[in-house]
């Protein structure tokens, strides 16, 4: 009954996609068909991008003796080596990224010379940020602008310190382009109702500098903060949901932001 | 992520812990979702990292994001488990509950911003899309098993699949 060609095949794309087939002479059937299909090969490959954007949304924290496991497991398990196609040239397959996260993910060398002063350990975070940055596609591209002229700042500066909540916050901050960026990795999440309110401590006075956005990853995507001048110290405080003017709690971090 | 990847590619553990920490909540929920066993799902999510640390030489930029070629492994590896014959009985519990599909573990650490907006996406779609995507990807049945549970033919179904796949698709702008 199935033809091997035609609508009848076409329209597995999205079952294909989401796993859905369980025959597994069927799914033969379908992969032999995406060979010779190109247009059937990348509705596959979109769809299996907003497949992936469904998973993680489904996003939880994993168990956190997880991470020691398994990087224990792969120290001590041999990786497989590349496959050759002989038909290529050896160098190719690096330009021939699909879209264009290639471009986007130039920065990071970059970066790393940048915050040269900053810890192996900063520049990994750092890395992790950019990552973050590039990945959270609901950040406008305005902001992601503005994010990448912070750490590309020849004075960019890059500060990490834990709060007495623990977790750390890790700030990039550049003086000549008044702004500052802030992550933060392993804080536990505010108390019921509460946020946390970031706060620039002037000598002259403070100021409210925006809350920070939910925990996902045991990470905080990256909030930029503009607007500071030297002197200023960072601030992070408790508060009731929805922020408050001034802070009305002791502050679990105090930064100082070093010209 | 991809650049990462290469690193890890190259037998790199420091790339992976920090490829871990991105990608470990977003393949341990998928897995959870799926296989609801917490036990179960932490051996398979341990099974879908090590996979990636392993084969991270295999990956094909030209096929897709690093993101999309690790949940896609975490999604056959779920979906591999709970279709396996030992499994069957525990399933057959389950079809009761899996209707609307549950969001558990109340202090689970959110991707919120985008779960948002996957959400908006998903409600964006007819009602049968919906329950047919959500029980084909979270629910991980065949689109044979989808079918009988909606009471709707084949035909109909992997229709309905592609349709609201390509409309979540251009809600999210998935490129």
């Amino acid at each position: 009954m199935m033809r091997l060609f035609g609508p009848d095949l076409h329209v597995l794309a999205g079952v294909y996609a989401l796993d859905g087939i369980d025959d597994d002479a069927e799914r033969s059937r379908f992969e032999h068909h995406l060979r010779r299909c190109q247009q059937c090969a990348d509705e596959v490959r979109e769809m299996s991008a907003t497949a992936t954007r469904l998973g993680f949304a489904a996003t939880q924290a994993p168990p956190p003796q997880m991470r020691e496991r398994v990087l224990a497991a792969a120290a001590r398990t041999r990786q497989l080596p590349p496959v050759i196609d002989h038909a290529r040239p050896a160098a190719e397959p690096r330009q021939r990224r699909a879209h264009g996260r290639s471009r986007q993910a130039r920065p990071l060398p970059r970066l790393a010379w940048g915050v040269v002063a900053a810890s192996v350990v900063v520049i990994v975070v750092l890395a992790t940020v950019l990552v973050r940055v590039q990945s959270d596609l609901n950040k406008s591209r305005a902001q992601q602008i503005a994010i990448t002229r912070v750490i590309e700042a020849p004075d960019a500066r890059a500060v990490t310190q834990r709060t007495s909540l623990g977790g750390t916050a890790t700030v990039v901050y550049s003086h000549s382009r008044h702004a500052l960026i802030l992550t933060s990795a392993h804080l536990p999440p505010p108390p019921g109702g509460k946020v946390y309110e970031l706060w620039l401590l002037g000598p002259p006075r403070v100021r409210a500098a925006g809350l920070l956005p939910a925990t996902a990853l045991g990470h905080t995507s990256p909030v930029i903060v503009k607007g500071f001048v030297p002197g200023d110290q960072l601030g992070m405080t408790v508060e009731p949901a929805g922020g408050t003017n001034r802070p009305t709690t002791t502050p679990i971090l105090v930064m100082p932001l070093r010209v | 992520m991809d650049g990462l990847l290469a690193k890890v590619a190259r037998g790199d553990e420091n790339a992976f812990a920090v490829l871990y920490d991105q990608l470990a909540g977003p393949v341990y929920g998928l897995v959870r979702r799926v296989v609801r066993d917490p036990a179960q799902s932490e051996e398979v999510a341990q099974e879908v990292l090590l996979e990636v640390w392993r084969t991270a030489a295999r990956f094909d930029p030209a096929k897709g994001s690093a993101a999309t070629w690790a949940m896609t492994i975490a999604h056959r590896r779920a979906v591999d488990r709970v279709r396996s014959a030992t499994a069957a009985a525990e399933r057959e519990k389950r079809t009761s509950v899996l209707l609307p599909p549950a969001d558990d573990v109340a202090d689970a650490v959110e991707a919120s911003l985008e779960r948002e907006r996957v959400r908006r996406c998903l409600d964006g779609l007819t009602e049968l899309q919906r329950e047919s995507i959500t029980l084909a990807y979270y629910g991980g049945y065949s689109y044979r098993e989808v079918a009988e549970l909606l009471g709707i033919t084949l035909g109909t179904i992997k229709t309905r699949i592609r349709d609201g796949l390509i409309r979540l698709r251009d809600c999210m702008g998935v490129t």
